[in-house]
């Protein structure tokens, strides 16, 4: 456990010093900031762009449309997220810089979970940062009530970018390099999305996580997501459970 | 008590069977030489006794804790210093110091005064710069305070001064052998004149098996005859004692016996006297351990 403590402790500094922390909620904030701008501005913008045979009427923008925005603009917030935290373990195996720390008895497993930890920390602070920062502009210019399971979209949103942690932990413990891993973490996505033209499977799939509209609009219950969501928790628990034996074995 | 002990070590990669029965012992408070040439196994035997590598056969126990693939022995608090050692750039000497403190468990006091006598006793007291900027000499430094942090019984150090100039070459030995008196230290090298500064025990690894392993002493008992060179000056006298003694060689216009005993020696001494052949110099040469590595590897 003191391992743990002092290595997260190490994992939040390097998070904090290396700027990568700043960056990410930078990202996640201005991400926060264009969902209900794009709103705001989309009805101007099209009413200002002079196409030939096009006549724009009136346009009513409501919060769905920020949050249809939000919706859009997540996966590419959670791709930029996993992009920069996916050499956080293959750079420590491949500089060596683990092995002074393993050799006074830190354990294997404590490195992968404080690294877990913190990846998980950021991506929730980063989320979260960007889902209120909607929530108050949208607030601001509309009405939020209008609305349906904002909250419960939200969070199954962000429980699918845990589960792509846990991808990237469990590509971590065998991958060589980051670009392995960020290519077994999209090789799921992929996977996914295909097994997710079957109807029958789609509900089960962690990918129906990201289908927020019909929640925003009142078409699907929450209960429609339950068993996408038990799927998506017991997978990103499988996968860091099964990452801890395979970085024991992974040659140093 | 022995700190390591290393027994008939097995371990292949791929076709190529690195280590083919690697045995030694380390003693307590003693400066281990582990000689080699590159490639010979040096780093993958000192990875295997870290638990860093899985081994094919053989057995390695530290303080009597027998080594297990995966797991840094515990009850002997091993210390390693990796050839080039690595650090987390974006922190200082004393916060790396503290976090491999905070890993080993000392308390937040004695850890404070740990690291500020071992900043001291590498020479990085003075430095608040991030490690990003650390010369390789300073990082070597720094890899040595870190390994002594927690007092280890066992310190290895795998060619700690193979990349550095001679300064720093000397400042590490200095700090090895002032380590000395806190722990017993295995020092990878093939760099022979180190060896002989600060070991009081040597290893030579040739072939995957150890060649040879014993103190300083015991490789000055087995040494062969040393060389023996007579300078005269007058070149004709060097075919007469040439004729005397057939095992002599001419080179450099001087007179050398390659292997003289003792008897030699005075068989020379007697027929130069007797033939009153005046001499410049009579020299002979201790072989050192470079002598003994390369009859050793069989060069």
């Amino acid at each position: 456990m003191k391992g743990f403590a002092a290595f997260l402790k190490k994992e939040i500094r390097e998070m904090i010093r290396t700027r990568k922390l700043m960056i990410l909620l930078l990202v996640f904030l201005a991400f926060g900031i264009l969902n209900p701008l794009t709103a705001l501005l989309m009805p101007k913008l099209l009413q200002s762009a002079e196409i030939p045979g096009m006549t724009v009427g009136e346009i009513t923008v409501t919060a769905l449309d920020a949050w249809t925005q939000f919706a859009k603009n997540m996966p590419t917030a959670m791709i930029v997220f996993l992009i920069s935290v996916s050499g956080i373990y293959t750079a420590e195996y491949t500089k060596g810089t683990l092995i002074p720390l393993l050799t006074k008895g830190l354990s294997r497993s404590a490195a992968v979970l404080a690294k877990c930890t913190v990846m998980l920390a950021a991506w929730s602070a980063g989320f979260w940062l960007s889902f209120l920062v909607t929530w108050f502009y949208s607030g601001w210019y509309w009405d939020n009530s209008a609305v349906r399971e904002i909250l419960f979209a939200a969070f199954c949103r962000w429980l699918f970018g845990v589960l792509m942690i846990a991808c990237t932990v469990f590509f971590s413990s065998f991958a060589a390099s980051a670009a392995q891993v960020i290519l077994g973490t999209g090789s799921v996505y992929i996977a996914m999305t295909l097994i997710g033209m079957y109807d029958k499977a789609n509900s089960y799939l962690p990918v129906h996580l990201c289908d927020s509209l019909p929640l925003y609009t009142g078409a699907a219950q929450p209960s429609g997501y339950a068993a996408a969501a038990a799927v998506t928790a017991l997978l990103s628990a499988v996968q860091i459970l099964a990452a801890l034996p395979l970085t024991n074995r992974r040659q140093l | 008590m022995n700190v390591l002990e290393v027994i008939e070590v097995r371990k292949h990669f791929g076709s190529k069977q690195v280590l083919d029965g690697v045995s030694f012992s380390v003693p307590e408070n003693c400066v281990f030489g582990f000689i080699g040439r590159n490639g010979a196994g040096k780093t993958t035997t000192m990875r295997a006794v870290l638990g860093l590598l899985q081994i094919d056969g053989g057995e390695i126990t530290v303080c009597g804790e027998r080594v297990r693939y995966g797991c840094t022995p515990k009850s002997g608090n091993i210390g390693f210093l990796p050839d080039v050692p690595e650090f987390y750039g974006y922190m200082n000497a004393r916060e790396y110091l503290m976090l491999c403190g905070e890993i080993t468990g000392i308390g937040r006091q004695a850890l404070n005064a740990r690291c500020e006598e071992l900043l001291r006793l590498v020479g990085l007291n003075g430095e608040t710069h991030r490690i990003k900027g650390y010369s390789r000499g300073m990082k070597q430094r720094l890899g040595i305070a870190q390994a002594l942090i927690n007092r280890p019984k066992l310190l290895i150090c795998d060619e700690p001064t193979s990349a550095l100039d001679p300064v720093g070459r000397k400042d590490i030995l200095d700090i090895i052998r002032a380590a000395k008196e806190q722990t017993s230290v295995v020092f990878s090298t093939h760099i022979l004149s180190d060896v002989e500064r600060i070991c009081s025990r040597v290893a030579f690894l040739e072939g995957g098996k150890t060649a040879f392993s014993g103190s300083i002493e015991e490789i000055r008992a087995m040494k062969r005859d040393p060389a023996l060179e007579l300078t005269l000056p007058r070149p004709a006298d060097l075919d007469r004692v040439r004729a005397a003694f057939p095992q002599s060689e001419i080179s450099d216009g001087r007179l050398v016996f390659p292997k003289a005993s003792d008897r030699d020696c005075a068989d020379l001494m007697a027929f130069l006297a007797a033939q009153e052949i005046p001499v410049l110099r009579l020299e002979r040469h201790e072989a050192d351990l470079e002598d003994l590595f390369l009859e050793v590897i069989g060069k």
